[in-house]
């Protein structure tokens, strides 16, 4: 019933077709190929579709155009989930503390929140990273200190709605924990219109992601499609390849993320009825 | 209803590229005067003073304005030509060098130029506040100026003149002693807007957009400047100054503005030429540092491996599309002083890198790794983090696990030279003319730490350091230079650090610019006889 | 007006806290960075120890972190910013010379994305479902996905260096002496491009609101009315339907407006902009803690002056909207 509805949107469903091509690439990376696709593999400025070892070319090292690419894939899409999945339990975490203690802890938290929010997230990334050092990790970091106050926002409206209802009450009364509650009974609760922000979180850190790595703040041992454009910016003119390629990647991939969560989003609400 | 969180995108500058000298006529003689010059920048120095901050951001604007007293030229005695001195001699013992000064100079404010600004300069400029002044003048005791054109440097210790000499160009910048005997030199006001005898004026400076220079009128070169104004236009973006230069909105893109990748096609736009002479003067040298303190690498066999996994061609070919060459020591093949190809030479051969290793006693593990290191590339250029790209693909291929780490400008400055955090790093050190300026310091063993563009990765030799130690207090200049063939082959043998290229930078100009690159520091000299053809 | 009065005080108050908290934060950011300005500089020009220990005195960067950080908020108390070492400057001048270019870089992009985002919206939610719609909002996504760097590197490719339309940099031609209605002139020539960028990176955003907007309007018990009763589809879809969505938008208008500081880092380094985007980048490179302290602090400032001017339009607008959800 509920798949049928959601085939009825193509474009959820080329949304979904795009995510699941881009799990294949990042997944089958290792196996088609293996070892380092840092590896000067050949000439440099091989043009795409000239050479059959390389049927999209090397860059200014003589490293595998395609073989960047679906690296390039893991990486983009290893940093979008982790940074998502970060920001949103850091957010949810603090909405739900914040909106179920309330007074004083609520306002110190929202105050808080509000400091992260007028900072300007891209700068406060850009900063974090290049005073930890950029790595994987601290990438991911950095995409979630500047995002995960939309998430807080979303859970501490949902819980101040949820901590008044009967179930809540009752677990007071029944002598549990405050914490317990919270985290028990109140934010599983509170949950749903969270998660309906991954797919805006994942795009969002993909992104990020890809500018960081323009800006040369990527980890320097992993192939990222930002850095990829970062590389072939200098040859813009001369081997434009090598910069649209990568681009069109994270086109297609913050595209896929949109329309799949769009249509997952839709087809939820649907189901609970509160469309 | 999901609303869009973002943050996101961006872009930036890192830095400019480089090359070596091939050469290409600069259409010479000058044309019709007048006209604005207007040349790209990729930074704005918060001191604009040579005489304190030696430095080609500096240099590249306000030589137009202060000036030396003598600049580099391609011909001419000990390959200088007189700026502000007419001459120069050193004395036989050492102690002390007589410079005669030029006749009827004044400063911009219309105060005449004298033997007292000289001293004054190098006494309270130059030798305490100097970047490499402190190092050149640190013998320096008194300039003795028995009248108004002649200025006498007197040493404590004997000093080679050939050294003072090599560094006439950069460390001599002479500023008015009237503008700053008061108050302190470090915040006075000329430092951002100076004032000096060279053919141009300092006009105006607006932040993030311009600096503007005009003619100086009393100027003492006969009929110079050709131009009446030069602008500075301020382009941090890389990708910039090729574009402006296409839309012909500047005029001139130096220092590399325009990247090594970008040349080739933008030689073939027509009434853009590409040149590479006029930097001569001004040699970067790509080298691999190492920090002795990590066992393996205390080893001769590993460094030598090291050395021959290089594929310097590559590097050359690859890295630096043919602007460049390959080194074979720490002087850069194109000084014509000092240099000697005489020395332990290490051929790309993978083979023999790893048998070293074997011997060495590195044996590959299971996974055909034998070791790992921390690899730290500069971030100043380019072509520094290219070859860090670069070398950590050529250690894989002999078992050795580099894992790259990318700092900024500061965090590398710190990690490196404070810090000694790391392996191997990749600098890029500058020759300036001669090794006692900024080569030696690379690998002399007791420098204090936290000294950039240094030995710190705790190598010591005390022959090296007594070879260093004797030519520098070698007078005589063949002497000397002797000594520095010895330094050049003790280094490659025991390869304290491993040169892979020199490289200098490549200017585009417009077809109309003339007289350019007619010194081996041309950008950053005083561009009196520049024009633009109308 | 009395509830707008509690409104803003009740604000200022909370503002003062946020920007405590924004400036003892990433004044200790900083602090953990490796290196400090002295690094930077050397970096850029050599020099021995002796000099780095020279400048570190002059500097100031001897002290300890506490009574840096102290000194820095007792002069921020005097409405003082410090000096950059970076630019050897005071620091309030930097940012008054450079907040103007920024503002009207933001100001005319938020107007771009806004309206022109609105208006597209409104085509496209007259019809939810319609081709017209489907292509808008896929459309605007996919410009949406594009990341911001390429879409300001394709623009500067094709109109200033191809077609010439457009100069390539800058916020006015160098050194032109032109005044009044030249000059400003000149100033809109140059901003063309990077407003085009900054803004349609987040045209889709209100174009996406506005449609997601109507086509709840749409639903509602009013609108079948006003359509059982006749009324001509294009004055329902402006007078009514358009009109109910665009509230929210008003909203959004705020809470992007940081957003829109922190993308225009990226539009103001590639077009040579003087801003306070590239003005941040900078300080970070250098190592310029009271720098951009004092960059971050006029952005929050100015973040929080939007929001509170967004709220009163709001509270009065939508009388609904009592001074105690003064959350955001």
């Amino acid at each position: 019933m509920s798949l049928r509805r959601f085939t009825r949107t193509p474009e959820a469903v080329a949304g979904v077709v795009v995510l699941a091509l881009l799990a294949i690439m990042a997944l089958a990376a290792p196996f088609l190929f293996p070892g380092d696709p840092q590896s000067i593999a050949g000439p440099a400025l091989v043009r795409p579709f000239q050479d059959w070892a390389f049927p999209l070319g090397t860059d200014r090292l003589g490293r595998d155009v395609l073989a960047e690419l679906f690296h390039g894939a893991r990486t983009s899409l290893a940093v979008g989930l982790a940074a998502a999945a970060a920001s949103l339990a850091i957010g949810t975490i603090v909405g739900t503390l914040a909106g179920f203690a309330g007074g004083i802890v609520d306002e110190i938290l929202m105050r808080i929140t509000d400091a992260f929010q007028t900072v300007p997230g891209f700068l406060l990334a850009l900063a974090f990273v290049s005073v930890v050092g950029p790595s994987l990790g601290v990438v991911v970091i950095a995409i979630a200190l500047s995002a995960w106050t939309g998430p807080a926002r979303v859970a501490r409206a949902e819980v101040l709605s949820i901590r008044e209802r009967d179930y809540v009450a009752s677990a007071r009364v029944a002598g549990m924990h405050p914490l317990a509650i919270a985290f028990r009974e109140v934010m599983p609760n509170a949950l749903p219109p969270v998660l309906a922000l991954s797919s805006v979180m994942v795009a969002g850190a993909i992104l990020t992601e890809a500018a960081l790595s323009f800006l040369g703040l990527g980890d320097p041992n992993r192939v990222t499609w930002g850095g990829m454009i970062a590389e072939g910016r200098a040859v813009l003119r001369t081997a434009p390849f090598l910069s649209i390629a990568p681009g069109v990647m994270l086109v297609f991939t913050v595209l896929g993320v949109y329309l799949a969560g769009e249509g997952i989003v839709e087809n939820s609400a649907v189901k609970r009825g509160l469309a | 209803m999901p609303q869009f969180i973002l943050s996101r995108r961006t872009l930036m500058t890192a830095s400019a590229a480089l090359l070596a000298s091939t050469a290409l006529p600069s259409i010479a003689r000058a044309q019709a005067s007048g006209g604005r010059l207007v040349v790209a920048a990729d930074s704005e120095p918060p001191n604009l003073n040579p005489a304190i901050v030696a430095s080609n951001g500096v240099f590249f604007v306000a030589s137009k304005v202060v000036e030396p007293l003598a600049e580099a030229a391609y011909d001419g005695k000990d390959g200088l030509a007189p700026r502000l001195a007419v001459s120069w001699e050193g004395a036989a013992d050492g102690l002390s060098a007589t410079f005669k000064l030029r006749e009827g100079v004044k400063w911009h404010d219309g105060k005449p130029f004298t033997s007292a600004d000289v001293a004054f300069s190098a006494l309270q400029v130059w030798k305490p506040l100097q970047n490499l002044g402190r190092t050149i003048f640190k013998d320096l005791v008194a300039v003795d100026t028995p009248d108004e054109l002649t200025a006498v440097f007197k040493f404590g210790k004997p000093t080679p003149f050939q050294l003072i000499r090599n560094a006439l160009p950069v460390v001599t910048s002479v500023v008015p002693k009237h503008i700053y005997e008061t108050g302190k030199i470090e915040d006075n006001p000329a430092n951002i807007a100076p004032i000096g005898t060279g053919p141009f004026k300092f006009a105006e400076h607006k932040a993030g957009q311009y600096y503007r220079l005009t003619k100086n009128e009393d100027y003492w070169g006969e009929n110079q400047p050709l131009l009446d104004e030069i602008i500075y236009q301020v382009l941090p973006d890389r990708a910039a100054a090729a574009s402006a230069l296409e839309a012909e909105e500047i005029h001139l893109a130096a220092f590399s503005a325009v990247p090594l990748a970008d040349l080739d096609r933008i030689s073939k736009v027509p009434g853009l030429q590409v040149v590479t002479k006029g930097y001569e003067g001004l040699t970067y040298q790509l080298v691999v540092e190492i920090n002795h303190r990590r066992k393996e690498l205390a080893d001769l066999k590993v460094r030598q491996a090291i050395a021959h996994a290089i594929d310097k061609d590559f590097v050359v070919k690859t890295v630096f599309l043919g602007y460049a060459a390959a080194a074979t020591g720490p002087v850069p093949k194109n000084d014509p002083q000092f240099y000697t190809p005489d020395v332990e030479t290490y051929p790309f051969d993978v083979a023999k890198a790893n048998a070293l290793l074997d011997e060495a006693g590195y044996a590959k593990g299971a996974d055909g790794k034998r070791f790992t290191l921390k690899l730290l590339p500069a971030p100043y250029f380019n072509e520094t983090k290219q070859f860090g790209d670069y070398l950590r693909q050529a250690l894989a291929a002999i078992g050795i696990d580099a894992q790259l780490v990318n700092n900024d400008s500061a965090a590398h400055q710190k990690a490196v030279y404070t810090e000694h955090a790391f392996d191997l790093a990749v600098g890029p050190p500058v020759f300036r003319g001669d090794p006692a300026i900024s080569t030696t310091i690379l690998v002399q063993s007791g420098i204090p730490d936290g000294v950039p563009f240094s030995n710190q990765g705790g190598y010591k030799n005390e022959e090296l350091d007594a070879i260093i130690e004797k030519a520098s207090e070698t007078l005589d200049a063949s002497a000397r230079t002797e000594l520095y063939k010895e330094f050049q082959k003790k280094v490659a043998a025991d390869l304290p650090l491993i040169n892979v290229a020199e490289w200098s930078f490549i200017s585009v100009a417009r077809d109309s610019v003339k007289n350019i690159a007619n010194n081996p520091r041309w950008a950053v000299s005083n561009w009196a006889d520049t024009a633009v053809e109308v | 007006m009395n509830r707008a009065l509690r409104l803003l005080r009740r604000r200022l108050v909370g503002s003062v806290f946020v920007l405590l908290i924004v400036v003892v934060g990433t004044f200790f950011l900083l602090e953990a960075a490796p290196g400090d300005a002295v690094d930077a500089y050397i970096g850029s020009i050599g020099g021995d120890a002796g000099l780095a220990e020279l400048l570190r005195q002059r500097w100031g960067l001897d002290q300890s972190t506490g009574t840096r950080l102290a000194a820095y908020l007792w002069a921020l108390l005097h409405l003082d910013l410090g000096h950059s070492v970076a630019f050897s400057r005071p620091i309030r001048d930097i940012l008054l010379e450079r907040l103007p270019n920024t503002l009207l870089l933001m100001g005319s992009a938020t107007a771009l994305s806004f309206f022109l985002g609105s208006a597209l919206g409104i085509v496209a939610g007259a019809r939810p479902g319609s081709f017209r719609d489907r292509f808008l909002s896929i459309g605007s996504l996919a410009l949406y996905a594009v990341p911001g760097f390429w879409l300001a590197l394709v623009l500067v490719i094709v109109f200033a260096v191809d077609l010439r339309w457009f100069p390539i940099a800058g916020i006015e031609t160098i050194a032109s002496g032109k005044t009044g209605l030249a000059r400003a002139a000149d100033i809109i020539h140059h901003l063309v491009l990077p407003v085009t960028a900054l803004g349609f990176i987040y045209l889709a955003l209100y174009l996406r609101m506005m449609r997601a907007g109507m086509a709840e309007v749409w639903r509602q018990d009013f609108v079948l009315a006003l359509r059982a009763r006749g009324i001509p589809r294009r004055r329902i879809v402006l007078a009514h339907v358009a009109r109910n969505a665009l509230l929210p938008l008003v909203t959004m208008l705020g809470l992007q407006s940081a957003q829109m500081l922190g993308g225009s880092v990226v539009i103001e380094s590639v077009f040579s902009v003087p801003g306070l985007g590239r003005l941040a980048q900078e300080a970070v490179t250098a190592r310029d803690t009271p720098l951009l302290l004092g960059i971050i602090l006029i952005s929050a400032v100015l973040v929080v002056v939007i929001n509170l001017l967004v709220d009163l339009a709001y509270a009065f607008l939508d009388p609904r909207v009592g001074a105690s959800e003064a959350g955001a």
